[in-house]
């Protein structure tokens, strides 16, 4: 039996490592990426949670997140199409101005 | 001990995996990475008993999601940025030190702020009653003056309905008024080994009497049901399933000496077990039928079912002679728990407690496919030109300058070519 902390522990590494992508990459893409793993950690603690309480309602939330995070990348990727048509780079560095 | 190796070894291979991701120059690469990462996740969530998370993980995050990504990558030729000419050189000291900070903090938070884990949440036990005895007409129940069931008649149960666990005093009204017919002292404590405790109680007899009876809701195995045998009737009975009508060499005593007031629990009967051989015999006499099941549109065996199987005295003619009377088996069904985790539970809350944040994720989703496609449909992103006029009609200097062979406006200077029919050649053929 896996202690709940293990999990726990474990979904914070994997959160921290999703933060670093987003600070640290530059390409948006990965930064979306990036984005996805850290909810992923979330969900991964929601659903340990879920079995230490005993509860689903955990799951449900986890199904939500997952919903969630599908509309949020159509939405994202659309955007960095859009944004790449007009300035041919999805450089985040470059696109700090908030110019058109 | 094995799941804690596993833990250790997928865990690792999913931190590998996301700092891998983190530090490939591909996108392409960090996209695989990231589908690796998520295959981890999912093999988590089957590890914690989520096996429907697992599927839709798989499934809408490492298919739908990451499919979207590799083809947006792939799209836009971005699998590699140019030079690496920052411009927040301090950004990257600075993210890394707040991520070491933060995961300290953390570290300490959940290794020493004693989070509370008190173990599983305990639902109140759920009890139903059952209505046997043949003498007495409709009833209301109450639970300690509340009335939890309303106008049961014979032969019925009412629904499981949770009550706090401890002492009850359960009282049986005649259905819509006060005198209470039969008054007991119960006590529903809750069953450490069951993920819910569930009791039901049994009035019948001539009495009447009232027993408390154990039931068991759990999941029931794949494809099985569950009975259980309660003796209503006022001498102990024998089931016997029959087999074959004309062998009987493979007559099988299913339960034996089922004393009044005593149950007794079948498991796992496999769905659509054949009742119809199956009858309630006087106790230690396997011809002395006293009830054949032999409607199979009553007696059945159902998937994820716990049937609770009640053995009454009936009036062979209701009304006229109370002292003739015969044995009959009631089936009560109800619903085993659907386990935990499985879709089956995920759907019973999803469309219960969850429906209206499930309505909206549906319009959010609704909304976020307009969105998509607005955003990356062509047209919006540009101007109309209203250049129809021009299209049509040259400019009288141009006109000019054909006719006279010369340039009006500055001589010696060529007049601008527009592209015009006259100069494309002619189609061959016209």
């Amino acid at each position: 039996m896996v202690q709940i902390e293990a999990y726990v522990i474990l979904s914070a590494v994997l959160f921290i490592l999703g933060a670093m992508g987003v600070l640290l990459r530059r390409n948006a893409i990965l930064v979306f990426m990036s984005v996805e793993l850290m909810l992923n950690a979330a969900n991964l603690a929601l659903v340990a949670f879920a079995k230490q309480w005993n509860q689903m309602d955990g799951h449900l939330f986890v199904f939500f997140v997952m919903t969630v995070a599908a509309a949020e990348v159509a939405v994202g990727l659309a955007l960095i199409v859009a944004i790449f048509r007009t300035k041919h780079s999805i450089d985040i560095d470059q696109l700090h101005q908030m110019e058109g | 001990m094995t799941e804690a190796l596993l833990f250790l070894i997928v865990g690792a291979v999913a931190v590998a995996a996301a700092v891998m991701m983190l530090l490939s120059e591909n996108a392409v690469y960090s996209a695989l990475f990231l589908i690796i990462n998520f295959m981890c996740v999912a093999f988590f969530y089957l590890m914690l008993d989520a096996p429907f998370l697992m599927m839709v993980q798989i499934a809408v995050y490492a298919g739908a999601i990451m499919v979207l990504f590799l083809f947006v990558i792939m799209l836009l030729g971005a699998e590699k940025l140019g030079e690496p000419t920052r411009e927040f050189r301090w950004l990257a000291p600075l993210a890394l030190a707040l991520s070491v900070a933060f995961l300290v903090i953390t570290g300490i938070a959940i290794t020493q702020g004693q989070i509370d884990l008190r173990g599983p949440l305990v639902q109140p036990p759920m009890l139903r009653v059952i209505h046997a005895a043949s003498g007495v007409g409709a009833v209301d129940v109450y639970a300690d003056g509340e009335m939890i069931a309303e106008n049961v008649a014979f032969k019925e149960a009412s629904a499981f309905v949770s009550l706090p666990a401890g002492g009850r005093t359960i009282s049986f009204n005649a259905a819509g008024t006060d005198t209470a017919l039969l008054v007991e002292q119960v006590t529903l404590e809750n069953d450490p080994e069951r993920t819910a405790s569930a009791f039901t109680l049994i009035a019948y007899g001539s009495g009447p009497t009232l027993t408390l009876v154990p039931d068991n809701l759990e999941t029931t195995k794949d494809r099985s049901g569950r009975v259980t045998v309660f003796n209503a009737f006022d001498r102990a009975v024998d089931l016997w399933d029959m087999g074959s009508e004309f062998d009987d060499s493979d007559d099988r005593a299913v339960t034996r000496e089922l004393a009044p007031g005593a149950s007794v629990e079948l498991a796992d009967l496999p769905e659509n077990t054949d009742l119809r051989a199956w009858r309630f015999t006087e106790a230690g006499s396997k011809e002395a039928a006293l009830f054949r099941l032999n409607n199979p549109e009553i007696f059945r065996i159902e998937r994820d079912e716990a049937q609770m199987m009640v053995v009454m005295s009936e009036p062979v003619l209701a009304g006229t002679e109370q002292d003739i009377l015969r044995a009959v088996a009631v089936p009560l069904v109800s619903r085993a728990l659907p386990s935990f985790g499985g879709p089956q539970a995920v759907g019973e809350l999803l469309f219960t407690r969850y429906m209206l944040p499930l309505q909206l994720v549906a319009v959010l989703l609704l909304v976020a496919m307009i969105g998509a496609i607005v955003l990356t449909h062509k047209e919006s992103f540009r101007p109309r030109r209203r250049d129809v006029r021009r299209r049509v009609a040259k400019p009288l200097t141009t006109a000019i300058s054909a006719q006279i062979g010369r340039d009006v406006l500055q001589p010696g200077v060529e007049a601008p070519k527009l592209p015009q029919e006259a100069e494309q050649p002619e189609p061959v053929g016209k």
